[in-house]
């Protein structure tokens, strides 16, 4: 039964690992939802996210869910390069090959991640130039992925836009002056202007008032059928997961506490924690 | 437990054997068990009937099949059609997406959709998701839901807003249009007008007549006597115990 998704494999990562301090043999036995802490008893180092495995299929959309400081954030920041792994890999099953993603040199994760990943951050501060034009930011994204041609850049930008609910005759103003929901549009289309295979998205809705929230996660699944793009969605919104992902994952202090089907997880969730969090949801 | 009376046929497509279903409510210090041992096999072209009161623990075996629930012990053995053999309760996630995908359907008995969607497109979505073009899928879906009676100026609307017998018929209309392989039904008729049952009785008539193979629940004592090529009675037998250290275990197994 496996054989035949073999070629659908898109992302493997293996025990990564990211801590912030100078570490000590004991930090992970000393951490984690059984010692109810991520801070090692003995030397203070946090211990952001221990030994987290997981794999993505293409056009798999995997929701990551759990509180603040559980290690969502910096697992999607790792696959991103925001952060540096402490232990562990990343294979990533690219259109150009297969590679480790942590083995990389600069330059290579840079063109790695400029032409086959996407990122939409919570702040579309985060994610977008503001000293650009909606469509420069999108420009500049598809320059970086290789695409040199401007007549090229600027239709693409424009389809882009059109796809994600801009205006088109404020494709040359800055964002800045967009509201929020508008924003996070831009950044949604700058995120895919280079046809990523993997989307990285991390909270996109928290924060946003419910009916924006509402437009921003039908777009994505819409775009998400549309594209067939496989996607990491880090939420503590169980509605978000509910709606996008197939499979998610549970974190909880550093730790992967639970895994399994969405319906499986809302349904029938087999760690404390996880319990805990279904039914303590309003 | 009680088997069904099985005449020599050939391999069901689903066997279930020892299947043990306990939820473990940590907050509460208890396990719950549910389901006790169940045996039971679907064939190919067969409607498989669980009987028994509410309670009984029927609707948990269809979702411990679908892997809504995970099955505390005891396998699921699934012929899919390429004739592998696979075991439900144990197989991993990517597994068990592919086959929900292309093999086993489950309507339940509550329509779960994306709101905002419109009822053709939650109709059409498993046939997209398959890789069929959105509008060939539209026009699959459109005739399932004419065929069970929902007025066309309705498709283009989300089903938040329809009634129960109408969102039970959008669910239905899914959950058929894919003609899957095994097809786990929970009460498919309970709010449905005279009529509209008999609509869904040639739904389900049809999907036998094409081989399927059928566990479903019904509500109505002359469906089942109508529809039932078998039976399996599920005893009412839930059994709260305090939480072990031995989690992983099932104590509830029974010769």
């Amino acid at each position: 039964m496996n054989s035949a998704h073999e070629n659908d494999r898109l992302l493997a990562c293996r025990g990564l690992t990211r801590w912030h301090g100078s570490g000590c043999p004991a930090c992970l036995e000393e951490t984690g939802p059984e010692r109810n802490t991520n801070v090692c008893p003995r030397c203070g180092t946090v211990v952001a996210l221990a030994q987290a495995s997981l794999d993505l299929r293409r056009g798999e959309v995997v929701g990551i869910i759990g509180e603040s400081g559980s290690g969502k954030s910096t697992l999607v920041k790792m696959l991103y390069f925001d952060e540096e792994p402490s232990a562990g890999k990343a294979i990533f099953h690219g259109p150009e090959g297969v590679c480790e993603l942590f083995e990389l040199n600069a330059a290579q994760a840079r063109k790695l991640r400029n032409r086959y990943l996407g990122i939409v951050y919570q702040n579309p501060h985060l994610g977008l130039n503001y000293r650009h034009s909606a469509g420069g930011n999108i420009a500049e994204r598809l320059l970086l992925a290789g695409v040199s041609h401007y007549a090229e850049i600027r239709e693409r930008a424009r389809v882009l836009l059109r796809r994600t609910e801009v205006p088109e005759d404020r494709m040359d103003e800055l964002p800045g002056r967009f509201s929020i929901g508008m924003q996070q549009r831009v950044q949604i289309a700058k995120a895919l202007a280079p046809g990523p295979p993997l989307l990285l998205l991390d909270e996109v809705t928290t924060g946003l008032d419910v009916s924006v929230q509402a437009r921003i996660l039908d777009l994505i699944l819409e775009l998400q059928h549309e594209l067939n793009i496989a996607m990491l969605v880090v939420t503590h919104d169980l509605g978000v997961v509910r709606l996008l992902a197939g499979r998610t994952l549970v974190l909880r202090l550093g730790r992967i506490v639970e895994a399994g089907l969405t319906d499986q997880i809302l349904e029938d969730p087999q760690h404390p924690y996880t319990q805990q969090l279904i039914s303590s949801a309003l | 437990m009680v088997d069904a009376a099985r005449p020599a046929m050939p391999a069901p497509v689903l066997e279930a054997s020892g299947l043990c279903k306990r939820f473990s409510l940590h907050a509460r210090g208890i396990g719950l068990n549910v389901l006790h041992g169940v045996h039971l096999a679907v064939h190919a072209g067969q409607v498989t009937v669980l009987t028994g009161p509410s309670g009984a623990g029927k609707s948990s075996i269809l979702k411990a099949i679908y892997r809504t629930y995970l099955p505390t012990a005891g396998s699921l053995n699934y012929r899919t059609g390429a004739g592998e053999m696979v075991d439900l309760a144990k197989a991993d996630d990517h597994t068990i997406l592919h086959l929900r995908r292309w093999e086993i359907g489950y309507v339940a008995q509550f329509l779960h959709c994306l709101p905002r969607q419109p009822a053709l497109d939650v109709v059409a979505r498993p046939l997209v998701e398959r890789g069929m073009n959105r509008e060939q899928a539209r026009a699959g879906a459109r005739k399932i839901l004419a065929h069970l009676r929902i007025p066309e100026a309705l498709t283009n609307l989300p089903p938040a807003t329809f009634s129960g017998g109408e969102k039970q018929r959008v669910n239905l209309a899914r959950g058929f249009l894919t003609r899957p392989r095994l097809l786990l039904l929970d009460e498919p008729t309970a709010s449905l007008d005279q009529e509209s049952q008999e609509r869904v009785i040639e739904l389900i008539l049809q999907a036998k007549a094409e081989g399927a193979a059928i566990l479903a629940i019904f509500h109505d004592r002359s469906l089942i006597d109508r529809l039932a090529d078998a039976r399996v009675e599920v005893v009412p037998d839930v059994r709260v115990e305090p939480l072990g250290g031995d989690e992983g275990a099932c104590r509830c197994d029974r010769p």
